[in-house]
């Protein structure tokens, strides 16, 4: 492999591309290596050019302070709300789309992913609005319907690419042999969705938990862990945040490496199987 | 027999300014292997779907068993479709392919699973089931597909082009195999196709099928040596041909004037003196004259090469820009040498007269 690289760039071109990828990673890795390292200095700014020494006392100050943990409560209540809208909304999308062969069927796309072209801001502001008027006022409630608003674009994109990848004609084959409609959707359409389900609920659990401009607009008096966060960048940042930014670098690289593993097992299990 | 009787009624449709199927007639017997061939494109599957149940008519009434299928869904049909991808569902067993339709139906685990293991015995996949689709070989497959079908019991299976995929070997075997299938059940076969050697060796009746219109129905016999059209003639089997005007008429035979002079041939149409008209002669009728050999007709040519295809030869000859073909079988050939100047010919009676029309594709 390496001689096959080495005789296809040249020795300078190389050179390039291991600079190329240092800097990369310097770019992609520092900031996040330095936020960790922040949150174990004894300082009470953010900070490793002023090293007062190695501690773990920000990690109490974390355990201690009842906003953000209602601020985390209330990010899964509403990534949870979020999920049970954005599902059947965007299954039902994606199935108007591929399934129904109408000229219209370009113009319903563009409706159904416009809310992704919107600023944030104006999907929270126009929710809060609209409920407002109905007599509901800003909370948990009116943040995640705002954020379902563009998540079910997202889910709706995945079960369309699921979707076409179907071959029509094994619904239409159940349905020849005497399947209902909802039969055919039950043991034919469902199984062969149920990897995009999983992954299209994971992705919408983190686009809402990770949401700040349409979530700030559309809570009005409560508040997530992501909006606190950002409303205390007002009165400067204390490393307890950062204790946060260690606990997600931690928690991701864990489910990256269960999934890598569980991915690697699938599939020597499925070659063996076809072996 | 548990098949069932087909029939179109003036059936047509269309899809927004394209005429697919243009109103057609046609009757397919109980318990019949009926093929409908055609290059494609020209309908046939349309016909196919709209019998299934997947398309509806835009005229005309398809009638089964002497019933009106208007307003009656795919899955409340008499009938079960077998696709040209097969569509086996990929994530279940083989035998939960195969009992689907009586899970559908509400029949129980046990005895469904009993009916799967019989079909599958019938397309000797008895000890397959457990695998899953893409577990087994192209042929495997098939025999799946139909255990599928025959698992509901249809009175008509209809196939659209199902051995399309398979290589020629198992294509042939598998031929041989659902004309078995179709007469140990007695069920009735529509059998869609662009081949005419699958047509002509599996069915009872054919019919060949061009831009939306049946062209013939008839017996394998009938398509083969009285094709009513140019096209059938063409589409079906190989054809020396001679484009031509009629000058004289008698007694169901004709004289027709040709650019290599006048050649006779059976009139089956009765075609009046000057009309348009060609003359066609298979293959396998036309012979290689040597000194002593005569013929009604006869054409001098030029030899250019053989093809050897095994238990026959196909012998290529040319005048000018037209190319002639001799069939023999592979006893006793003769060879010649390419630019060696021949005599071939056919007696009248071997050849057809029909008037001059559109061809089918080379």
């Amino acid at each position: 492999m390496s001689n096959v690289s080495s005789s296809s760039f040249g020795r300078g071109s190389q050179i390039i591309l291991n600079v190329y990828l240092v800097i990369f990673f310097a770019y992609m890795f520092l900031p996040l290596i330095l936020m960790v390292a922040a949150g174990f200095n004894e300082f009470d700014t953010p900070s490793v050019t002023t090293w007062k020494g190695f501690t773990w006392k920000w990690f109490g100050v974390l355990a201690q302070d009842d906003r953000m943990w209602s601020g985390l409560v209330n990010s899964i209540l509403i990534a949870v709300g979020v999920i049970i809208v954005s599902m059947p909304l965007g299954l039902a999308g994606a199935f108007l789309i591929t399934r129904l062969q109408s000229r219209y069927n370009g113009l319903l796309y563009g409706i159904m992913v416009s809310p992704l072209l919107t600023p944030g801001i104006i999907l929270g502001i126009s929710t809060l609005i609209f409920w407002r008027e109905g007599g509901v006022s800003g909370g948990l409630f009116t943040a995640a319907v705002a954020q379902a608003t563009y998540i079910s674009s997202y889910t709706m994109l995945m079960f369309m690419a699921r979707l076409k990848r179907q071959d029509v004609t094994l619904e239409e084959a159940a349905l020849d042999l005497g399947a209902s409609h909802t039969q055919v959707f039950r043991r034919i359409t469902m199984p062969f969705l149920k990897p995009t389900i999983l992954t299209a609920a994971v992705i919408a659990f983190l686009q809402s938990f990770e949401n700040y401009n349409t979530t700030i607009f559309a809570i009005g008096g409560s508040h997530t862990l992501v909006t606190e966060i950002g409303s205390r960048m007002r009165f400067g940042l204390s490393p307890a945040v950062n204790v946060i930014g260690i606990i997600f670098v931690f928690l991701t690289i864990t489910f990256a490496t269960i999934y890598v593993i569980f991915r690697e097992r699938e599939k020597k299990r499925v070659s063996a199987l076809m072996g | 027999m548990r098949g069932m009787d087909i029939e179109l009624k003036d059936v047509s449709i269309r899809f927004g300014d394209f005429t697919a199927v243009y109103p057609t007639n046609l009757k397919v017997n109980a318990g019949e292997f009926f093929s409908i061939l055609g290059p494609s494109g020209c309908g046939k599957t349309t016909i196919l779907r709209m019998v299934s149940g997947f398309s509806n008519p835009t005229s005309g009434e398809i009638l089964i068993g002497g019933q009106s299928m208007a307003g009656i869904g795919p899955d409340k049909r008499p009938t079960a479709l077998i696709f040209q991808s097969l569509a086996l569902f990929p994530l279940m067993t083989v035998r939960e392919n195969v009992a689907f339709g009586l899970e559908m139906r509400g029949m129980a685990r046990g005895p469904r699973n009993d009916k799967a293991q019989e079909l599958l015995d019938l397309v000797a996949l008895g000890d397959q089931g457990e695998k899953i689709p893409d577990e087994l070989s192209g042929g495997q497959r098939q025999r799946v597909a139909i255990a599928r079908a025959l698992a509901v019991e249809p009175a008509v299976l209809l196939l659209d082009e199902p051995l399309s995929a398979l290589d020629l070997k198992l294509r042939q075997h598998m031929r041989s195999e659902l004309r078995d299938i179709q007469r140990k059940t007695g069920v009735t076969f529509i059998y869609i196709t662009h081949d005419q050697g699958e047509a002509l060796t599996m069915s009872d009746r054919i019919a060949v099928m061009k831009a939306g219109v049946i062209e013939q129905v008839g017996t394998t016999d009938q398509v083969y040596n009285e094709p009513s059209t140019a096209f059938a003639a063409t589409f079906v089997g190989a054809n020396n041909m001679f484009k031509g005007k009629i000058t004289k008429t008698s007694k169901g035979e004709a004289e027709i004037e040709t650019k290599y002079g006048l050649l006779r041939g059976t009139n089956p149409q009765n075609l009046s003196t000057g009309s348009e008209a060609i003359l066609f002669v298979r293959p396998e009728k036309t012979l290689v004259l040597s000194g002593k050999e005569k013929a009604e007709n006869t054409i001098d040519v030029t030899y250019e090469r053989r093809d050897l295809e095994g238990a026959f030869v196909n012998l290529h000859f040319q005048r000018e820009d037209n190319k002639f073909t001799v069939h023999q079988t592979n006893v006793d050939l003769k060879s010649f040498d390419k630019g060696d100047q021949c005599t071939i010919g056919f007696d009248a009676r071997a050849a057809m007269i029909l008037p001059d029309g559109e061809l089918a594709d080379e």
